[in-house]
């Protein structure tokens, strides 16, 4: 349902994303992880339209829409779960969740609300500004992003800001909503929760799919990408690598 | 009495359909168009005839006053004082604004001077919206002046907003807090074309225990300019705080000058300041909820300014 050609993004003449090609099927869930700098949110961000390819091309659902705006992708179904979710001032939850569900009847909100687990009404009219917590906005944007009941929904790291006891339930979430409403999902993570709900791993690499298939294989790969991406850190002045 | 007009100002400003319930003094072109006093909330004209003094009974609770201005008359310059008497324990709200119709090419204004002398353990909750609308050309003035005096224990939320097509405002707030009262002041203001506003602000923490907050909140687009001056002085162990963000679109321009003055060891006085273009997480957000760049520009807008 989601295809990737020869999907190159550069900036000042670097590879960020350096050649990727993958096809994304219908209903499944897939789990995007790799070290720090490695590409995964940059490639979120492309399929997203917040950043614009330099080459290559996407299709979802046999449609290119790698020239399309974030709003075009929107409607043709893509969702985006931001890893910093914006603040406001003078917006709260219940204008959000309107937007996103595109209505503001008060049953479907509460509806929506129910989904989520969010079971604190008061919550509703919470302003989405700076005073919110971390986790607090993060469960705004996984509500605002599953409100829009997209085809694709794409999670760039979940859990920051969440506290320990709140990520298994957020797993059982995006699973339940992949399968009670077929949702492709997709989640960049770290986090090894998100990893094991994964039907696929992907790993990317300085920009390059690396490895596809399940948690179990990706495991001894994972461990040794993670050790050290500054490759410069060998000399006796440097002070090494703290593994 | 009331024209198409005057309904459409009316409910911009005020949000009345038609004549309000309780106390009200509408005054249009300058002259007193209909009034009516309550049995706790009575309206007399000055001494002088420019204006209106408003006096509210000690425990009056719940109730509101209405006292719209309406202007549609061509080359008129409107200033009235009104002088606002809150007595002891009162619990009231006060809807004022103005509205300008322009239809020709000449100028129209308006100028109103609000003083309230809100008295012990009174609340008073003023609301104040300014429009000029009209297809003429002249320029719309409006030069909105409110001085308040907080007794002690006393409260007042002011809530003041300018919400288009009004060409030039020069806008002034004075306060004095008194032992324990609260002010609080939310200033929205929009301007766009080449409009400018001035918004200048004078408060003093006289009494201790006093608290004031006051939130600016300015949009400016196209050429239009909006400068907003704000002095907290703290005389007493007192809480001050200002908080004024300016949204710029287009070429706006606008200086921001929050200024704190202690005058007392024990006092508390912060402020937080920006000015910028919208943010683009929040356009971002918006646009992946299925709203266009001006559907999202728009409801960010409309948040600010809410």
């Amino acid at each position: 349902m989601l295809e990737l050609k020869d999907l190159y993004f550069s900036v000042s003449g670097r590879n960020i994303i350096d050649g990727m090609n993958h096809t994304f099927e219908k209903g499944k869930f897939y789990g995007i992880t790799g070290p720090n700098g490695s590409g995964k949110t940059t490639l979120a961000k492309l399929i997203m339209g917040i950043n614009q390819v330099s080459s290559g091309s996407i299709s979802f659902q046999g449609k290119e829409i790698s020239s399309l705006s974030i709003t075009e992708r929107a409607r043709e179904g893509i969702a985006y779960s931001f890893q910093q979710p914006a603040r406001f001032k003078g917006i709260t939850f219940r204008d959000l969740l309107a937007m996103a569900a595109g209505t503001d009847d008060e049953e479907m909100l509460l509806a929506l609300l129910r989904r989520v687990g969010i079971c604190s009404l008061s919550f509703l009219d919470n302003p989405v500004d700076a005073k919110l917590s971390g986790g607090e906005i993060k469960k705004i944007e996984l509500a605002t992003t599953i409100a829009r009941n997209p085809k694709l929904a794409i999670y760039d790291e979940p859990d920051t800001g969440i506290d320990l006891w709140t990520i298994q339930p957020m797993v059982r979430l995006l699973k339940r909503e992949q399968k009670e409403h077929g949702t492709t999902t997709v989640v960049v993570s770290h986090n090894r929760a998100f990893l094991e709900a994964a039907d696929i791993v992907l790993m990317i690499s300085e920009g390059k799919l690396v490895y596809k298939g399940d948690l179990k294989g990706a495991l001894p790969m994972l461990n040794d990408l993670s050790v050290c991406n500054y490759r410069k850190c060998v000399g006796d002045k440097d002070v090494g690598c703290y593994r | 009495m009331l024209d198409v007009i005057d309904k459409d100002l009316l409910k911009t400003v005020a949000d009345l359909e038609g004549l309000p319930k309780g106390a009200f003094n509408i005054r249009k072109n300058g002259k007193l168009l209909k009034r009516e006093v309550s049995a706790n909330i009575n309206i007399e004209s000055n001494a002088d005839g420019s204006g209106i003094v408003v006096t509210i009974k000690p425990g009056t609770i719940n109730e509101s006053v209405h006292i719209p201005v309406i202007l549609s008359q061509a080359g008129l310059y409107d200033v009235v004082y009104n002088n606002f008497i809150i007595g002891e324990g009162a619990d009231v709200t006060i809807i004022a604004g103005c509205g300008i119709h322009c239809g020709s090419q000449e100028p129209e204004g308006h100028a109103g001077i609000h003083e309230f002398r809100v008295g012990k353990g009174a609340k008073v909750k003023y609301v104040e919206k300014h429009y000029a609308s009209g297809p003429g050309r002249g320029r719309r003035t409006l030069n909105p002046t409110t001085k308040v005096f907080l007794e002690a224990g006393a409260t007042a939320e002011m809530e003041l907003t300018q919400i288009g097509g009004v060409d030039e405002a020069n806008r002034t707030n004075e306060a004095t807090l008194g032992p324990d009262s609260l002010l609080l002041i939310t200033e929205r203001v929009l301007t766009e074309g080449n409009q400018k506003a001035v918004s200048a602000n004078t408060i003093i923490l006289a009494g201790a225990g006093s608290r004031a907050n006051m939130i600016s909140r300015s949009v400016i687009k196209g050429d239009s300019e909006q400068d907003f001056y704000a002095t907290m002085e703290a005389l007493a162990p007192c809480f001050g705080h200002i908080e004024c963000d300016a949204i710029i679109m287009d070429n706006g321009r606008n200086d921001t000058v929050p200024s704190l003055k202690a005058r007392h060891p024990d006092a508390a006085l912060t402020h937080e300041a920006s000015i910028g273009k919208i943010a683009s997480d929040q356009l971002m957000k918006l646009m992946s909820l299925g709203l266009t760049y001006d559907e999202a520009v728009n409801r960010i807008i409309q948040g600010f300014l809410k």
